[in-house]
């Protein structure tokens, strides 16, 4: 009993601080499920879209000396120049083609896009400066990151964005449609390219603010594209199709890989932090293949 | 069909171009004296690109330096250049690419790399270079005779750090053994300096513990969490790289950690992780290095000389990042001292059996006075002595905190022989 | 290649199902061996041994891949690890049982492929991206497991060093040796598949990719085909993993991460999946265009220095490296659009249009 109280902290903190790391997760992960969303495209390259989205804001303000607020629109204009690129130029063509084929292509893109960040600013990390407190908030003795804090805040809100989007608006409704059948909404008078390219650019400008968040928390540069393997279990787990599931997923790999980085890497000899998420991944597929709320996808022969 | 012709062009266009590179070799240039050609094998696209455009930056630098001032007793450098994005198989085309144009010395870049490479080093006689990285126990210069770990390897890093630890907490006036966190990374050069760790914990009785950091590193709140908040370590040693020493400098700060009780390996402690965690952040933070850090060398006067002659400016990185730009000209720097003191002694023509003679005589490397670290290789120590000197993070700048020392020599040696008969 | 089908007539069944039906193929067969193993190393010189070196060992990868990835119908994105877990097997029966190579190969194969198959059991449950992502968690697991269980990395290095391959008293350890002994198991490997996909089995893994549901409906028991062509695919990783160890003398977990699964994928994409000779192709194609892109960025160096004398050669050099990182994504994503079937479609093109050579209508 002794114990546990002296541990009762500890394992608090080790939660909370997951928890958020995890929100920020999802706020990658949001992006992932979007385009899957609509149009069934995994892109392998949203680790890539985050990093580049992010450096555009980092290197605005460090080397072109602008304010956040101008960086951050030139870092949006970016990505959605570059989202609508890879709608038009390789999406389109690929329309059809095996999911292979455009996870191939997305990893092509992802090579240009590191390319083209060496190319124009080379790899020194830079960080970008928020306006929010680096020193730990203390609440109920448990010491909180404000950043994490203010990233969960953001996913919280696009996640209500989104919801709100996809239930109520017509947009959403025409979104939906093209999901749910390309051809039918097709039928319907519904522009499926032009929703194509609006969800690649809605995940470009996600990416762009989940740059930002993490940027600050770890630097920007052509490393922060490894945060996309993170994202893998998290959209698995809480299935490919659901927005919600995608920031459930977050949390749940956010809290389990700080209490396996806590309570088992004593035990094993560390490093279970990265595969512990994978393993409960493949485990809830057993159980559940399309995730928690994923699309549950009836076949027919 | 119309892809297709389009796709046949590309196929031709590559072989043709792979043809034409193999046949038109390098063109002398009209030096009067034959050149002497080293392997310099880098990464600028892969993992480790961030160390791999300032040392390239300062090698080339300091290559460019050596051949104005008449090169090597007359005989100009070349370089046989290769980047190869931290990939194996690239790598190994790199090698052969090398052996075919018969230089006379490689850098093995990254752990993997030398691994993959000495065995054709050792047989074709090529010395492989592996400054403040590779297996330490290649240390052994009698078992792998062609390969160099010089500066420092990771076992003489963890016998530093210790050593440093303790002599400050001696300092401090403090009684009672300190409590150690080591923070690593979760691969095998990480692991590296565990038996060494291990052995000094014994020796020395303070407390020790590790904890791990598995690629990608990029968050790493707990592991910090776990060091600050329950074990309550007085001191800590990293050994990570890419993002992770910044990371881990902000993760210490947030959680309220003094930041000069934090001592971090040579690959966590350069311009570019103060850069990206900011300096007044990392205020405090100790690193090793096994090169000089900063640009007032009289080397460096040497090099803007040069570019000033040549109506240029410096690359930026000369002053930005020193510690890569330093550490890239001591890493040629050895090489040339080699082949200098091969060609003293032999003479021309120069061959990798020669220059391997030539690297077992280095004592200091001449024309990187204060860069260089106190080096001494022998053909039984490959590394030099495993000299480091710690510096730290100090208002904007890495200024020295200590002089060139190196710790517990006696267990690190005894380590590197002790492997010859151990079980592996 | 210049395949006359005029003129000629099957009379029995098993004729009509030989692997090269014609015999113009039978003597092209013959004349490719020919180049393979007696042309080409009579001519090529250390450097492209080793280039031709490292083909042979991708492209028996590559095919065990398409087998999955082609054939099957499974996506795969752990291949990377199954190829270290072979490596590592292999290694380990080399140096601590000191058995030969030529035990250690099938045996790397074979516990590549045990490990494979476990991986593939969820591929029962989950398909299509999904299933992608799964077998991505065996890459991590796979390399946590190496790193972290002394008896499998023999120490803190992770790193098995591996007696170069001897038959006998004979130690293959020149670049020409290794080249024959890689050469004999591409030659084994693209027998065997080939054999394979025509077989009862191929044509099971074949019905499975193209609607699982259906393949069940006829017959096909989906448990054993869908863990069977893991298995398979899987022993041949293995034997890539054996092939590099012996190769480069050590077995490093290192040189088999994400970037080598993803590199595998890219292969069999470029050469065009579901055909053997394809993955052969695209191993080719993925191995060499790296280094061609490093000769073309030399080749630019050299001709913006020359241009802008004034620019800093760092500088210069640094930016080219970037294009290539551009160019070699620019390059996949266009070959993804303009050639969808692959380099197998272009040779078949090509084929086709000798094929009536030169009375083409």
């Amino acid at each position: 009993m002794r114990f546990l109280l002296d541990e009762l902290p500890f394992f608090l903190e080790l939660l909370v601080s997951g928890l958020l790391i995890g929100m920020m997760y999802a706020l990658v992960a949001l992006g992932f499920v979007l385009i899957y969303k609509a149009s069934q495209a995994i892109n392998f390259a949203q680790g890539e879209f985050v990093m580049f989205g992010g450096f555009v804001v980092a290197a605005s303000m460090r080397y072109h000396g602008l304010s956040l607020v101008l960086s951050l629109a030139l870092g949006f204009g970016a990505m959605v120049v570059i989202g609508l690129l890879m709608e038009r130029l390789v999406l389109r063509p690929l329309t059809g083609r095996g999911v292979i084929a455009i996870i191939m292509a997305t990893i092509g893109l992802a090579s240009i896009l590191k390319g083209l960040l060496l190319l124009i600013w080379g790899p020194l990390s830079v960080n970008i400066p928020l306006p929010i407190r680096e020193e730990p908030v203390e609440i109920f003795t448990l010491l909180v990151k404000l950043v994490a804090v203010v990233g969960a805040i953001i996913s919280l809100v696009f996640l209500a964005g989104f919801s709100f989007l996809f239930l109520r608006s017509r947009l959403g409704i025409a979104l939906r449609a093209v999901a749910d059948n390309q051809t039918v909404a097709q039928l319907m008078g519904i522009d499926v390219r032009h929703y194509f390219a609006l969800t690649w650019v809605t995940a470009g400008v996600v990416a762009t603010i989940g740059g930002v968040m993490w940027g600050n928390m770890i630097g920007a540069d052509v490393h922060t594209a490894l945060i996309g393997l993170k994202v893998f279990p998290v959209v698995i787990l809480g299935g490919l199709t659901s927005v919600p599931g995608a920031v459930l997923g977050g949390l749940i790999v956010g809290a389990v890989e700080n209490l396996a980085a806590g309570y088992i890497d004593p035990f094993v000899g560390g490093g279970t932090k990265d595969f512990v998420p994978y393993i409960l991944m493949i485990l809830a597929l057993m159980v559940r293949p399309y995730g928690f709320f994923g699309e549950q996808v009836i076949e027919r022969v | 069909m119309k892809g297709s012709k389009w796709l046949v062009t590309v196929v031709a266009s590559i072989a043709g171009l792979l043809a034409f590179t193999l046949i038109g070799a390098p063109v002398a240039d009209g030096q009067s004296k034959e050149p002497i050609r080293f392997g310099i094998m880098y990464d600028q696209t892969g993992p480790t690109s961030v160390w791999g455009v300032p040392i390239v930056a300062g090698a080339r630098d300091y290559t460019r330096l050596v051949n104005k001032k008449g090169g090597i007793n007359g005989h100009p450098i070349e370089w046989v250049e290769h980047e190869m994005g931290y990939k194996v198989p690239t790598a190994i085309e790199g090698y052969e690419r090398f052996k075919a144009a018969k230089v006379v010395a490689f850098w093995a870049w990254g752990t993997p790399i030398i691994y993959a490479l000495w065995e054709r080093a050792t047989t074709d006689k090529i010395p492989a270079t592996t400054p403040g990285f590779g297996r330490a126990d290649a240390a052994d210069g009698e078992r792998y005779r062609y390969v160099f770990p010089m500066a420092a390897s990771y076992w003489s890093q963890a016998g530093a750090g210790v050593k440093f630890i303790m002599d400050q907490w001696k300092k401090e006036g403090k009684t009672g053994k300190p409590k150690i966190a080591f923070l690593y990374w979760d691969n095998p050069a990480g692991r590296e300096p565990f038996p060494i760790l291990e052995k000094l914990q014994k020796q020395e009785g303070f407390q020790f513990k590790s904890w791990a950091v598995p690629t990608p590193g990029l968050e790493m709140s707990a592991q910090v969490q776990d060091i600050v908040r329950r074990y309550r370590a007085d001191w800590v040693i990293t050994h990570i790289w890419s993002k992770a020493p910044a990371i881990s400098i902000k993760e210490f700060k947030r959680l309220g950690f003094p930041m000069n009780r934090v001592v971090s390996f040579v690959w966590g402690a350069a311009e570019h992780d103060m850069i990206a965690a900011g300096w007044d952040v990392a205020e405090g933070y100790y690193g090793m290095q096994f090169a000089g850090v900063g640009a007032d060398y009289p080397v460096h006067r040497e090099i803007a000389q040069m570019y000033k002659e040549e109506g240029k400016t410096p690359p930026k990185e000369m002053f930005e990042i020193s510690v890569g730009y330093n550490r890239g000209m001591l890493w040629v720097g050895v090489m040339i001292e080699a082949a200098r003191l091969a060609l003293d002694k032999y003479g021309w023509p120069l061959d990798g059996a020669k220059l391997q003679k030539g690297f077992e005589m280095i004592d200091g490397v001449r024309g990187l006075e204060g860069v260089a670290p106190q080096l001494k290789i022998t053909p039984k120590d490959h590394e030099g002595g495993g000299y480091v000197q710690i510096f730290q993070t100090r208002g904007g700048k890495i200024v020295p905190a200590t002089d060139w020392f190196h710790g517990y020599r006696d267990v690190v040696l005894e380590a590197v022989y002790a492997t010859k008969e151990g079980k592996k | 290649m210049v395949n006359r089908e005029c003129g000629v007539f099957f009379s029995t069944y098993a004729a009509d199902m030989r692997l090269f039906p014609l015999p113009l193929t039978r003597w092209t067969m013959v004349g490719i061996a020919g180049l393979g193993f007696v042309v080409f190393p009579l001519v090529a010189s250390d450097y492209f041994l080793n280039i031709a070196n490292l083909v042979c060992i991708a492209a028996v990868g590559a095919i065990g891949l398409n087998l999955l990835v082609g054939y099957t119908g499974q996506i795969s994105v752990g291949h990377g690890a199954f190829i270290a877990a072979g490596a590592y097997a292999g290694a380990l029966v080399v140096t601590r049982a000191g058995l030969p190579f030529w035990i250690a190969l099938p045996f790397g194969g074979l516990m590549a492929a045990v490990v494979g198959a476990f991986f593939g059991i969820p591929s029962l449950r989950i398909k299509g991206l999904y299933l992608a992502i799964a077998t991505l968690a065996a890459q991590f697991i796979i390399e946590w497991l190496i790193i972290h269980i002394e008896w499998i990395s023999g120490g803190a290095e992770s790193t098995v060093t591996v007696p170069k391959a001897a038959i006998g008293p004979w130690v293959l350890d020149t670049l020409l040796e290794q080249y024959f002994l890689n050469l004999i198991v591409l030659s084994l490997a693209i027998v065997f598949a080939m054999n394979l996909v025509r077989s009862p089995i191929g044509r099971a893994f074949i019905a499975i990719r193209d609607r699982d549901v259906a393949a069940e409906v006829i017959g096909v028991n989906l448990f054993r085909y869908k863990l069977l062509a893991f298995a398979v695919s899987s022993f041949y990783a293995g034997v890539t993993g054996i092939l590099y160890a012996l190769y480069l003398g050590a077995a490093n977990y290192e040189q088999f991460d994400i970037a080598t699964s993803i590199d595998f994928l890219a292969m069999i994409i470029i050469g065009g999946l579901g055909s053997i000779l394809g993955s052969v192709f695209g191993a080719f194609f993925i191995t060499v265009l790296p280094m061609a892109l490093r000769v073309a960025v030399d080749g630019a160096v050299t001709a913006a220095l020359f241009l802008f004398p004034a620019a800093n050669i760092s500088h210069v050099v640094q930016s080219m490296t970037a294009v290539k990182l551009i160019l070699f994504g620019g390059l996949i994503i266009v070959f993804l659009i303009v050639e969808p079937e692959g380099l197998n479609k272009l040779w078949r093109n090509i084929k086709d249009y000798f094929r009536v050579w030169p009375y083409s209508y």
